[in-house]
């Protein structure tokens, strides 16, 4: 079996336990479970939005894992401080700048405008799979430039926490050349498990565990592979393969937990929302946290 | 966060000018070490140019003796600037500064580099270019003004404000790249999924240009840039490279040249070089070699000998990389926060 090398080049910086311990949004008074949900809401809102601007599955993952690098950690950004729509909108129109699939701040805009109305149930606007051009927008040109503006000093303020690290190196195409590597992938079967595999990876964008900040992209695609192929009955090898990936058994194990546990957290989150809208903006958070302190003291 | 302000360096002369930013000659306030301050300009079109968020993430990873070092990003509200390690002066200036023996003594061109300083230089250069590529990186604008030369004869690539990661597949890149001059006949041919070997086409161009002290293709259109290829390397065809006809430049009324000897046009290199530099420009992309199997060539036997050997002695040359690369302690300076 081949063994990759060059890997540590393709890896992460991965969140330090300090940042995954508090995060700004925690000392400004959110509360933990009320965090976890706005950010699982924005990364739905981002995916949506990757998807009806029409931008490869890399560009939206890329977004997601530097919207989630700006908010973790002491010195992270508050979601007291900044929208988490704003944020969204500047994760992804800051992956795909210099990438070649740049998008233009008005383009970014509008779409996140729409979704944002669509709300809570972009996922289907999303589906609906409408051309860019033929959606009804309602932003004016005035509020367009405002919010130009404000995407320029989001983008900016993100660099700065993020010291410009929006390089993410993600697990798909590693994902691909260990699946050729367990030779797999030229079957019939192979393909099958190529696409749970690669829908799994999508899958732990969501995780609140912060996957892709926590394990590194060999790991990642390790896990994906494991648990696409159990779930396919495609044969892997009987030895532990995943040591060749520089993968070991105790990580393995908690990333396949992790994984599967994806969907209980998304249907959980989905039941305690309901129809009410995931505060996405400081002024519906502190609205939230209001209820809830009224609430908690009886009215 | 970084809190230093920008006047902790004291802005000296103007070192270049380039399309996306100024730079100059600083120094530290509190080490008195010299750096060099890329100034970017921010309009208000894009936020904040892609061009910066492409040079200081990738730089921010590749770390290599051959690629210049940044030492410091200082981002305040209305200004971006990058603090480089200070090279001596690219190698466009070097060249045209300098003056071998040989053309002293009427054998070599004005410009042209020795054999000694070539084959360093090229050692290094392909060093850089392999680290960039095993890390994934292309840097799609290689040419003498972005390799920058420092006191102790060190080569580092510079100016990666158009380098791109790239992932698999490459695929649908802007076609806009690389100066014209050394530029890789099959992006000149509208080709969209190239890779690494248009990094090595450019190196092959300067390897060239420092044995003669002139450009090899000085094209001024596209069109001109591809004939002046032809006219040395042959016109192709559909029998010398397979499919050219479906790149989207492709010319039926394209002048056919004969293929001719690289010796003609480069007395000045020897034998093993000049089958090197063969290697490295060959028409059909697929063909060029790597730049890891460039630095294997006979031709670096010496320098990869040299190196092999200093790897292991203690004091050698290796330590003395590691000592250069901590002074100012300005590495520190950067964000405790991976991200
Ligand atoms: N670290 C350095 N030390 C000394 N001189 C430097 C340094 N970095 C850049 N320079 C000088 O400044 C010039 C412009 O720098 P650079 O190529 O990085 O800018 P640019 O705006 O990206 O240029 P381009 O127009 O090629 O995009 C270089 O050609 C070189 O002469
Ligand atoms: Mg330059």
């Amino acid at each position: 079996m081949a063994v990759i090398t060059e890997l540590s080049h393709l890896a992460n910086p991965l969140a330090s336990s300090t940042q995954l311990e508090t995060s700004n949004s925690q000392l400004d008074g959110v509360p933990r479970d009320l965090e976890t949900s706005i950010r699982y809401e924005t990364a739905r809102l981002l995916q949506a939005a990757g998807i009806l601007l029409r931008l490869p599955q890399e560009l939206v993952a890329q977004s997601i894992v530097i919207l989630y690098r700006f908010w973790v950690g002491p010195d992270g950004g508050s979601l007291v401080d900044h929208d988490s729509t704003d944020v969204a909108a500047a994760s992804l129109y800051l992956a795909a700048k210099p990438s070649a699939h740049a998008v233009s701040p008005s383009q970014t805009l509008q779409v996140f405008h729409y979704l944002n109305q669509t709300r809570p149930d972009y996922a289907g606007a999303a589906k609906q799979d409408v051309p860019p051009e033929d959606i009804d927008w309602h932003l004016s040109e005035g509020d367009l430039e405002t919010a130009r503006n404000r995407l320029y000093k989001v983008e900016s303020t993100m660099l700065r926490v993020l010291g410009f690290q929006t390089h993410v190196a993600l697990p798909y195409g590693l994902c691909i050349n260990y699946l050729q590597t367990l030779d797999v992938s030229s079957s019939t079967a192979g393909s099958a498990v190529a696409k749970r595999a690669f829908a799994h990876l999508n899958t732990a964008l969501f995780s609140p565990q912060l996957l892709y900040l926590t394990f590194q992209p060999s790991a990642l695609a390790t896990a994906a592979i494991y648990l696409a192929a159990r779930e396919t009955g495609a044969g892997l090898p009987e030895t532990e393969w995943w040591e060749v990936f520089d993968v070991d058994r105790e990580d393995l194990g908690f990333l396949v937990v992790a994984l599967t546990s994806v969907e209980g957290f998304a249907t959980e989150e989905k039941q305690r929302w309901g129809q009410r809208k995931v505060p996405l903006s400081v002024e519906e958070l502190q609205a939230e946290m209001e209820r809830r302190t009224m609430l908690e003291n009886g009215q | 966060m970084d809190k230093r302000h920008p006047s902790s360096f004291q802005q000296l002369e103007k070192l270049g000018e380039g399309t996306y930013a100024t730079v100059f000659k600083g120094r530290n306030g509190q080490t008195g070490q010299f750096v060099a301050l890329k100034e970017i300009h921010l309009d208000s079109e894009e936020g904040t140019p892609s061009t910066a968020i492409r040079e200081i993430s990738l730089m921010k990873e590749l770390k290599h003796e051959n690629i210049v070092s940044l030492y410091d990003v200082i981002h305040t509200e209305n200004k971006l600037m990058l603090v480089f390690e200070y090279m001596d002066k690219d190698l466009k200036k070097y060249m045209d500064s300098y003056t071998s023996p040989a053309t002293v003594a009427g054998t070599s061109p004005r410009g042209a580099l020795d054999a000694v300083t070539i084959k360093s230089f090229m050692w290094q250069l392909m060093r850089g270019i392999a680290f960039c590529h095993d890390n994934r990186v292309l840097h799609r604008d290689l040419k003498p003004q972005n390799l920058l030369i420092n006191t102790q004869g060190q080569l580092k690539l510079a100016d990666f404000g158009l380098a791109r990661a790239f992932g698999i597949p490459v695929n649908t890149f802007s076609n806009e790249v690389v100066t014209l001059w050394y530029r890789a006949p099959d992006v000149l041919l509208g080709s969209r999924t190239y890779n690494t070997s248009i990094d090595i086409w450019s190196a092959g161009c300067i390897m060239a240009e420092m044995f003669t002290g002139r450009p090899l293709f000085p094209g001024t259109t596209n069109e001109d840039q591809l004939l002046k290829i032809f006219r040395l390397m042959g016109t192709p065809s559909e029998r010398s490279w397979p499919l050219i006809s479906s790149f989207p430049e492709y010319k039926t009324n394209w002048p056919v040249c004969p293929t001719r000897e690289l010796r003609a046009f480069l007395p000045q290199i020897d034998h093993m070089g000049l089958q090197l530099l063969a290697q490295m420009l060959q028409m059909r992309p697929e063909m060029r070699c790597s730049a890891q199997t460039a630095l294997q060539h006979p031709w670096f036997a010496e320098h990869n000998a040299r190196h092999a050997q200093q790897q292991q002695g203690p004091g050698g040359y290796a330590a003395a990389q590691g000592m250069q690369q901590g002074t100012g302690g300005q590495q520190q300076g950067q964000q405790q926060r991976a991200f």
